[in-house]
């Protein structure tokens, strides 16, 4: 589908299974207490998770357009922005390939 | 006996309400969107309605992937609102009916669909954005959620959605208390929250769907989820669970109310129909 939608990445089960472990990592940032604890060691947090060194690595440089090519769910990538205080515009923009 | 009043389809959006909770309601970005709530809030009121049954979507908030499910019904006293990631908002949990919403899981259940039963159900921006636009936010009337998966692929289709109405409709027409319900749709219209397209809406889309909803449901209910995803966006394919609130509703149907308005990236889309 990727292919006929121009310029977007459907979220088929083929991406939801390989970016499982970000998308589960950033599903646990619904509360204080959370987004604390990975605020404060964002690795160590991730790792816990089962997140690999390249997804940690992604999440590091905040680079939303490598992942959501690597498969990630937009949706979740807004949770992990609102942990790290990137707003919609910002990642939505990154991920055209326009944003910085 | 339970009678159907009506049906509203509305877009749903964090940012709605995060304006509302900034009491930027009168600002001139924001003002053609409020205001183009006033007349079906005040319908609302006209009607009485005492049970709202909103098809939504949930946003990874309260369901996650390790079992995501394709329609969900919420059938507890309460649901809880969920933290989308900055904090909850400053609204009280939503009331819920769990006397209707178990009838309608065995009259949806009788009908070939068959939505996982969830006792706890947290809602998010999905319901909670548009609600307090349209009733008091404490909340004084029961609303029982319907959550349908449009965000892991396979998605229902249109046709599926169509069809949910119509066993809404029989669930309602079934009930034996008197109860009077408005029916929700909700999602969309067209919007593209990343990639290459980001920020992309289409408002003549937008606004032929809104003229079809009306005229020519079962004509929209046979396009399929890719005709919806390459006119309105990967995310704006959200716009055909407006289909399950007409499919309630049934044949010929009265507008009372329409708006449109696209502040942002989002085509933001109200439609009040009775029947």
């Amino acid at each position: 589908m990727d292919d006929v939608i121009a310029g977007s990445y459907v979220f088929t089960g083929e991406r939801s299974a390989k970016s499982y472990h970000i998308n589960k990592m950033a599903k646990t940032l619904g509360s204080a207490v959370t987004r604390a604890q990975f605020q404060a060691d964002e690795a160590g947090y991730m790792r816990a998770i089962g997140c690999s060194d390249e997804e940690i690595e992604l999440v590091r440089q905040r680079d939303w357009k490598a992942l959501m090519e690597y498969g990630a769910s937009i949706y979740l990538l807004l949770r992990i922005g609102a942990a790290v205080g990137h707003t919609l515009p910002q990642i939505g923009l990154h991920t055209s390939g326009k944003g910085h | 006996m339970a009678t159907l009043v009506g049906g509203i389809g509305t877009s749903h959006a964090p940012t709605i309400g995060v304006a509302w909770d900034k009491g930027q309601q009168k600002e001139p970005l924001w003002a053609p969107l409020f205001e183009g709530y006033v007349p079906a809030r005040q319908w609302m009121t006209d009607v009485k309605p005492d049970l709202l049954l909103i098809v939504y979507n949930d946003h990874v908030n309260q369901f996650f992937f390790d079992a995501y499910p394709t329609f969900a019904l919420g059938v507890g006293a309460v649901h809880a609102q969920a933290d989308e990631g900055w904090g909850k908002r400053p609204l009280p949990d939503l009331p819920g009916d769990p006397d209707f919403a178990w009838h309608l899981a065995r009259s949806l259940i009788e009908d070939e669909f068959d939505p996982t039963i969830c006792q706890e159900m947290s809602v998010d921006h999905g319901i909670l954005s548009f609600l307090p636009l349209l009733t008091d936010t404490n909340w004084t009337i029961p609303v029982v959620p319907l959550a349908v998966n449009v965000i892991q692929h396979p998605i229902p289709t249109a046709r599926r959605l169509f069809r949910l109405g119509t066993a809404l409709r029989r669930a309602i027409e079934s009930y034996p208390k008197d109860k009077r319900i408005v029916v929700f749709g909700t999602g969309g219209l067209t919007h593209q929250l990343h990639g290459a397209g980001f920020g992309r809406h289409n408002e003549a889309w937008d606004n032929e769907f809104m003229d079809r909803l009306e005229t020519d449901p079962a004509g929209l209910s046979e396009l399929s989820i890719q005709e919806y995803m390459e006119r309105g966006g990967t995310e704006g394919v959200e716009m055909i669970m407006w289909l399950a609130m007409r499919g309630a509703l049934g044949g010929t149907v009265k507008r009372v109310h329409r708006n449109y308005t696209a502040p942002l990236t989002t085509g933001y889309g109200l439609l009040v129909l009775e029947t």
